[in-house]
């Protein structure tokens, strides 16, 4: 039988749990008022990036904490938050998601110390600025195409030509920021301001096509992990993420590199409108983007900055295979605008 | 004057406990979710109803939608039996092993989600154990025989069942040995007083425990996103996506009112059922059931294949997570084990990173206040609402406390974010959001459904006269609370702290929107770790944090559950022990209910 005196034992030892809550948690800086740390909401600080920022920007003087979370949770976030804001600086996001923000009014101009390094033109040249750019691409098994070879060239051979029928994987989860580009890729070409949000009928045809013709991502098993054992021999992903899954499954892959180009994803940078440390954000953003870090952050983690100063001293084999796709002229404010209404229409008419 | 006054406007603790719902209820359950509806319907100062065309319009939503009823309809049944079944098999019927067949049945109480789908798809799916040997011998059999409608529900029911394990048995405690006894020296034969005398006492748990199964198929996320194949699709995931995406939220809401109205049909039918019967054995005086021996050899050896029949359809899967924990990204994801495929390294990037202790702490002490509130809060509303049975009061309280089962969960936080990012007069003009505190809040308000609905279930199976002598006999309500009730359904109550402490652990949407940036609890931590949209594919470090999980809620139901904190304390102060070394607990798990 459970009795009184078994439960009642049980409260000192969850009591004993809570007390271990009492002490500081290991960020909270010096705990006389937050106004010293800067929280900052990132989708770019998983796989170690964000203990080596909080290490590089303690030497810079800046006590860092990051809220964690996927693009979409850190919208979402934001624009529930817009009243009280929590942020003091967003980065790591692409375009869309920043669009997005700029036209609910969450953030605020601010521009930067290095704003003259880089192309204002990737951003808005106002409230969010560029850090670094990645391809999206499409990629396949160098063990079914060696090098490429007999791989379709362009996305819309997947579903065109018989063979690669139910060889290349399609999302099933229209939520990521991965996925999300390369619908915009495909649908971007079929703009169509009479059409369904924005859509020629043609182009509502082909994207149905596309998800009707390829095999169902496996919720929980990597593209790579399929690829590995052959159940798919193509599919979507970023450049990073290509090299490290390459060493993990011990298979090559190829990256196409279609005559239209293929989207970039362009990680910016900006500050919360309404933050309580206005001063410090700017300051953080000026050291953050600045060419020296964005050099050392490129070392570090494969990636292509967009500050010009900083390629130099960059990761030049990450800055040579991102400038080896051509970018695909994407306006990047329709999409913002129609992707919403894209994903909802692919939920409810397009995936069978 | 005071006869207008219903009755339980009469009783002051009555009143206090209703005064203290109502507040809670308007502040944290019905203001937040009106503020997200309005945000939703209210476009461009009219009433949208955008929504129902486009859902009604579009066959994916509706065949979504039916299979996610289908599938609830079937485990309503399927969990029952099975739940049934392991319940008398580990309880009732004196089988050989009960305590292994408790323990390995009990497997599916600490794990869940999408490794628990992995685990069975070692087994059952395309390079699987059984598909391995079934397709060797019968090599007609397909590789990915395992998919559809059959293996959702298949899946579905074994994970399922651990609710009817922890509160079947409770009630089962509270069958009397003599009935049961006599009932068989009238000449009833076992199979009559199982169904005659042991079925009804069990069945406002058994109702109990159905709406939790019926819920748990409309909300099916994980199986059927996995196994569900082309054909069986649920409606869960399309809710996500939609809750997600600003633009979208009136889909997720007009969905979410679709499964509202199936949700209260079947409580409607469960509250008349229940209404109904006498669910509390008449024993004056009731002596402990002890396990039946089965009396036809052919009935004893039956049972006894099917229950270790079962036993390894429990265990194998999360035996094979276990093990499967100890290897790399490429044997997980082909189901195959090597003699290098082995490596501690997922153990150690998930236990020696410095920062990796505190999102344990922060979940644990978020779990265990919510769990405790939630429980002390809900013992003194439950009280209250079986008490009135038949007020118009205890109607309206019990629907409105059912209110977060029917709202998407990501909707009903998002609700709290939006409503208390502005101060508002409900909480005393504070602001709540960036606080430590609304995550709690959340938390707890999200455990009401289920505590309410399953202490309601323990409260009803309580004789009433024994309220009667000692009310008679002059004790307060207080104290006939304190001293007559609540040692009745402590077990029940006990064993709902240890599931909600445990399920809140890693907890991601609830604290995605609402976790403060200096107390991010695990769940967080852990989907970072692993989401796909790391750079690298960290999907060994999924099973190594849910081997973890397992862990912590294997010892949490041993503390609360098997006992264990009562023996830690004896063995801490000895003299003690000494004193009451008379009347030690009981070590066989089955017999704790």
């Amino acid at each position: 039988m459970i009795t009184r005196r078994s439960l009642l034992a049980s409260v000192p030892a969850v009591a004993g749990l809570g007390a271990l809550a009492a002490c500081t948690p290991p960020q909270s800086g010096s705990g006389d008022g937050d106004s010293e740390t800067l929280t900052i909401y990132s989708n770019s600080v998983s796989d170690g990036r964000g203990e080596w920022l909080q290490e590089k920007a303690a030497e810079a003087g800046f006590t860092l904490q990051f809220v964690d979370l996927g693009g979409g949770d850190i919208q979402n976030r934001l624009l529930a938050e817009a009243a009280n804001p929590i942020a003091d600086v967003v980065f790591g996001l692409n375009n869309v998601y920043f669009e997005k923000l700029r036209a609910a009014e969450v953030l605020e101009a601010y521009s930067p110390s290095w704003s003259g390094e880089v192309d204002a033109s990737l951003g808005d040249g106002e409230q969010f600025w560029p850090i670094v750019r990645e391809p999206i691409m499409l990629i396949t098994n160098d063990e079914v195409f060696p090098g490429g070879e007999g791989a379709p060239a362009d996305w819309p051979e997947l579903w065109t030509v018989p063979e690669f029928e139910g060889r290349y994987e399609v999302p099933t989860a229209l939520g990521g920021a991965t996925t999300q580009m390369v619908l915009s890729g495909i649908l971007a070409r079929f703009r169509d301001d009479a059409g369904e949000h924005g859509i020629s009928a043609d182009g509502w045809a082909q994207i149905g096509e596309f998800f009707a013709k390829g095999s169902p991502a496996v919720e929980g098993t990597d593209l790579f992990a399929r690829m590995a054992e052959g159940e798919v021999d193509m599919g979507q992903m970023w450049l990073a993420g290509k090299f490290s899954r390459e060493e993990e499954y011990g298979i090559t892959t190829t990256a196409i590199s279609p005559e239209i180009g293929v989207p970039y994803a362009v990680q910016h940078v900006a500050k919360v409108a309404g933050t309580k440390n206005a001063e410090a954000a700017e300051a953080f953003i000026d050291w953050f983007g600045g060419a020296e870090l964005q050099a050392a952050w490129s070392n570090e983690f494969f990636t292509a900055p967009t500050n010009e100063v900083a390629l130099q001293d960059a990761d030049q084999d990450a800055v040579e295979l991102t400038d080896s796709f051509t970018p695909q002229d994407i306006d990047w404010t329709f999409v913002a605008e129609n992707l919403d209404g894209w994903i909802e229409k692919i939920e409810l008419d397009v995936l069978g | 004057m005071i006869r207008r006054l219903p009755a339980w406007a009469r009783s002051p603790m009555a009143v206090i406990t209703l005064a203290v719902t109502a507040w809670f209820s308007l502040a944290f359950l019905v203001l937040p979710n009106l503020q997200l509806l309005a945000e939703v319907f209210l476009a461009d100062g009219g009433l949208s109803t955008r929504a129902w065309g486009r859902l009604l319009g579009s066959e994916r939503a509706m065949s979504s939608l039916r299979n996610s009823v289908l599938l609830a309809l079937t485990l309503s049944v399927t969990v029952n039996v099975v739940g049934v079944f392991v319940v008398l098999a580990t309880r009732y019927f004196a089988l050989r092993g009960r305590r292994i067949l408790w323990l390995g049945y009990a497997t599916s109480l600490i794990y869940g989600g999408i490794v628990m789908v992995a685990g069975y798809d070692f087994v059952y799916g395309s390079s699987g154990i059984l598909t391995r040997l079934l397709t060797t011998v019968l090599p007609f059999v397909p590789e990915d025989w395992f998919v559809g409608y059959p293996a959702v529900v298949f899946v579905m029911t074994f994970a399922s069942t651990g609710n009817h394990l922890l509160f079947l048995n409770a009630s089962m405690a509270r069958i009397d040995q003599q009935t049961v006894e006599s009932a068989r020296q009238m000449g009833a034969s076992q199979w009559t007083v199982l169904r005659r005398v042991v079925l009804p006492t069990l069945l406002p748990t058994i109702f109990a425990v159905t709406v939790l199964t019926f819920l748990g198929g409309l909300g099916a996320l994980a199986v059927p996103e996995v196994l569900g194949g082309r054909d069986f699709q649920t409606i869960a995931p399309m809710m996500l996506t939609f809750a997600n995406t600003p633009s979208s939220r009136d889909l997720a809401a007009a969905l979410a009112i679709i499964l509202a109205l199936f949700t209260i049909a079947m409580l409607l039918i469960l509250n008349r059922l229940e209404r109904g019967g006498t669910y509390f054995s008449v024993a004056k005086v009731s002596t402990q059931l002890t396990p039946q021996k089965i009396g036809n050899p052919v009935a004893n050896a039956v049972m006894h294949v099917i229950a270790y029949a079962l036993l390894v359809v429990y265990v194998l899967p999360p035996a094979l997570i276990v093990l499967f924990s100890f290897t790399d990204a490429r044997s997980i994801s082909t189901g195959t084990l090597r003699a290098d495929s082995f490596t501690l390294e997922n153990y150690a990037t998930a236990l020696l990173e410095p920062t990796a202790r505190w999102p344990f702490v922060v979940s644990i002490s978020y779990s265990a206040v919510a769990a405790l509130v939630v429980i002390l809060g809900l013992l003194f509303v439950v009280r209250l609402v079986t008490r009135f049975p038949r007020s118009r009061m205890s109607t309206i309280v019990e629907y409105v406390l059912h209110i977060p089962w029917v709202m998407p969960g990501t909707m009903m936080v998002l609700g709290l974010l939006l409503l208390f990012s502005t101060p508002q007069g409900v909480v005393g003009g504070r602001v709540l959001s960036g606080t430590v505190g609304i995550l709690a809040v959340a938390y707890v308000v999200g455990k009401i459904p289920f505590t309410f609905r399953l202490l309601k279930a323990a409260f009803l199976g309580i004789n009433r006269n024994v309220e009667e002598a000692a009310s008679l006999l002059g004790a307060s309500q207080l104290y006939t609370f304190r001293r007559v009730i609540l040692p009745l359904v402590l077990p029940t109550a006990a064993a709902i702290t240890a599931l909600n402490f445990n399920s809140m652990l890693d907890d991601y949407d609830t604290a995605v929107f609402l976790a403060h940036p200096f107390y991010q609890p695990l769940g967080i931590f852990i989907r970072n770790a692993t989401s796909g949209e790391t750079n690298a594919d960290a999907s060994a470090l999924v099973f190594v944090y849910s081997v973890i999980l397992m862990v912590i809620a294997t010892i949490t139901l041993w503390l609360i559950y098997g006992g264990g904190a009562a023996r830690i304390l004896r063995l801490l102060s000895p003299r003690r022990a000494r004193r009451r070394s008379g009347d030690a607990l009981p070590l066989d798990p089955a017999d704790q209910a």
